[in-house]
């Protein structure tokens, strides 16, 4: 089997976010392989010990980017792209999945893999637009993932449960990070990683003109980035269980008035 | 000018998520002048489709057929993009749900539409809208613009006011016929639905179980307490992985976004992939026997004690209260 996985770095969220002048402040983060796109990264090398594949990695961004496909190969990922440009900075759903249209185009595959957000925009659009433009089957929030009879058996995480779909190949999946916890890599695997092919791909070598994708980034802009409001705490209640409880009735009754 | 809102409904009845974006719709209407009209999509869901007349739709479009009755995003698609094709809107508005986030990419990109999703505010600009959305774990907020000829949103549950529904006000109901394309993809089955009495995106009050939850005896206290309470469980993704919950109970960034009147958080620590799903609740209590739980810097009502010992007691208080109301 042949898996693409379509990778993204992000910020890392669990750090404390700084915004300044309406700017995102990058300076001190640590930038790290997209928690979804990690799970992906898992399942695949999971299916490739279970039933042989050879994993392939794709990535658009800087050359920071590049660390996080040696995180991926590291892992145990066969190969990586590295899709950089400078037209192609802060792209977002639409335009990134344009540009991973043209990389697709002629490319032999049996199935995609994607996280099913990037960590940093929590949009959630680009796997889906990419499979449109592929004219690809897709099935979104994938938690669980299996080969069987030459279809891919999803498990997708749906509104009234665990949904059991049987997609065809080639398709594109997204995932959740629900599905798995992503291996440490070894030390081996760490070594190995630096010996392992990773192609540089230009917007020329894809064929696409800067302006194409310009188009693309042109149906939404992000103007500027804030704080959610703050929500302060309350009040803090101690004793014992039953002035614990009798406090939280008197005061969600006749103050908040919520019972 | 036209503002189109896709309502989303279980089991044929239309769900309350669907409302806050009407009403929103409305709201905007006013500012840019557009005219209102909602869409029904599923299956035995015409009989409902008068109810988003009341909240202000001028006309509501449905697409009734049995193809809809159980979500796959094919199907889906063709029947939001027919409606689409038909109306002309300038902008798409659209509750969240699972069903919804899946089939929206394909939406947008079959459109050529400008896709946003997880709005929490919206204005009218004149010549297109200016948005707020949350973002990294909901610890940012960002600003985004578009000015497409065709814009589709999904918005945030709980950001919006919901208005009172005017029976008087009647909507023209148009059934649109749809000729659904073959499927590539099979639907099997659904595994472990969803055990909540209540739902948990529509409920009034909800009790979180947090790892301090422990075990099934630590859950079935969490139970009862939902039961007396009316409310709806929920939980932390911990609860989930240790297997005492299914995922379609979890709250938070990769789970279910909730925005009751009432949460009550049980051993529950606070962790932001968690407070990403909670922090619209409107009063949030929290039981927890560590004081120094992130979950107090949020928390109206922190109470420092063991669940253990508090649950019971609160479930007889509820149980007192009801029985004097």
């Amino acid at each position: 089997m042949k898996i693409y996985v379509c990778c993204k770095q992000v910020p890392d969220v669990a750090m404390t976010i700084q915004i300044k002048d309406g700017k995102f402040i990058s300076e001190g983060m640590n930038y790290v392989l997209n928690a979804y796109d990690a799970s992906c990264v898992e399942e695949a090398l999971v299916l490739k010990e279970k039933y042989g594949a050879e994993v392939t990695l794709v990535l658009i961004g800087d050359e920071a980017g590049k660390e996080a496909l040696r995180k991926g190969l590291a892992m145990g990922a066969d190969n990586a792209f590295h899709i950089s440009d400078p037209a192609l900075n802060n792209l977002g759903s639409q335009a990134a999945a344009k540009v991973l249209q043209a990389f697709f185009k002629g490319r032999d595959f049996d199935f995609i893999l994607t996280g099913k957000q990037a960590q940093d925009s929590d949009m959630g659009l680009a796997g889906g637009i990419l499979s449109g433009l592929l004219n690809l089957p897709y099935v979104t929030n994938a938690v669980g993932l299996d080969v069987q009879d030459k279809m891919i058996v999803v498990k997708r995480q749906g509104d009234e449960g665990v949904e059991v779909l049987h997609m065809p190949m080639p398709s594109l999946i997204t995932c959740s990070n629900d599905m798995n916890d992503p291996r440490i890599p070894s030390l081996k695997g760490i070594m190995a990683s630096k010996k392992k092919p990773m192609e540089q791909v230009s917007l020329t070598d894809l064929g696409l003109s800067a302006d194409e994708v310009l188009k693309e980034s042109q149906k939404s802009s992000l103007k500027s980035f804030g704080l959610p409001p703050a929500r302060k705490a309350g009040a803090k209640i101690e004793g014992d269980a039953q002035t614990l409880v009798a406090t939280l009735m008197e005061k969600l009754t006749k103050e908040a008035k919520v019972l | 000018m036209k503002i189109l809102v896709f309502a989303d409904q279980k089991k044929g009845k239309v769900k309350k998520s669907s409302f806050e974006v009407l009403s929103e719709a409305v709201k905007l209407s006013t500012e840019s002048g557009a005219e209102v009209h909602a869409a029904l999509l599923g299956s035995g869901v015409k009989e409902q489709a008068g109810v988003l007349g009341h909240y202000g739709a001028k006309t509501v479009h449905v697409v009734d057929r049995p193809e809809l009755a159980t979500y796959i995003n094919t199907p889906f698609v063709t029947a939001a993009k027919a409606v689409i094709d038909a109306v002309k809107p300038r902008l798409v508005l659209f509750p969240t749900s699972e069903g919804i986030k899946d089939y929206i990419p394909a939406l947008v990109q079959k459109l050529d539409g400008a896709g946003i999703t997880d709005c929490c505010k919206i204005r009218w600009t004149g010549n297109g809208v200016e948005i707020e959305r949350p973002l990294m774990a909901a610890k940012a907020r960002s600003t985004m613009e578009s000015s497409h000829s065709l814009i589709l949103l999904t918005c945030r549950a709980g950001s919006f006011e919901t208005k009172e529904p005017n029976p008087s006000l009647k909507a023209e109901i148009v059934e649109h016929s749809v000729s659904f394309p073959d499927l590539k993809q099979i639907f099997k089955e659904v595994l472990a639905a969803n055990t909540g009495k209540i739902s948990l995106d529509e409920a009034d009050v909800v009790i979180a179980a947090g790892r301090g939850v422990r075990d099934a005896e630590g859950l079935k206290l969490l139970e009862e307490l939902a039961d007396v309470m009316g409310a709806a469980l929920g939980s932390t993704r911990a609860v989930v992985e240790s297997g005492l919950v299914p995922a379609t109970l979890q709250i938070g960034q990769t789970g279910k976004v909730i925005n009751p009147t009432l949460y009550i958080g049980c051993g529950v620590s606070g962790a932001v992939q968690h407070t990403a799903g909670m922090g619209n609740s409107k009063v949030i209590v929290a039981i927890n026997k560590d004081s120094e739980a992130p979950i107090f810097n949020i928390a109206d009502y922190g109470l420092v004690g063991d669940l253990f010992k508090v649950v019971p007691l609160l479930i007889e208080a509820v149980k007192e209260l009801k029985k004097n109301a």
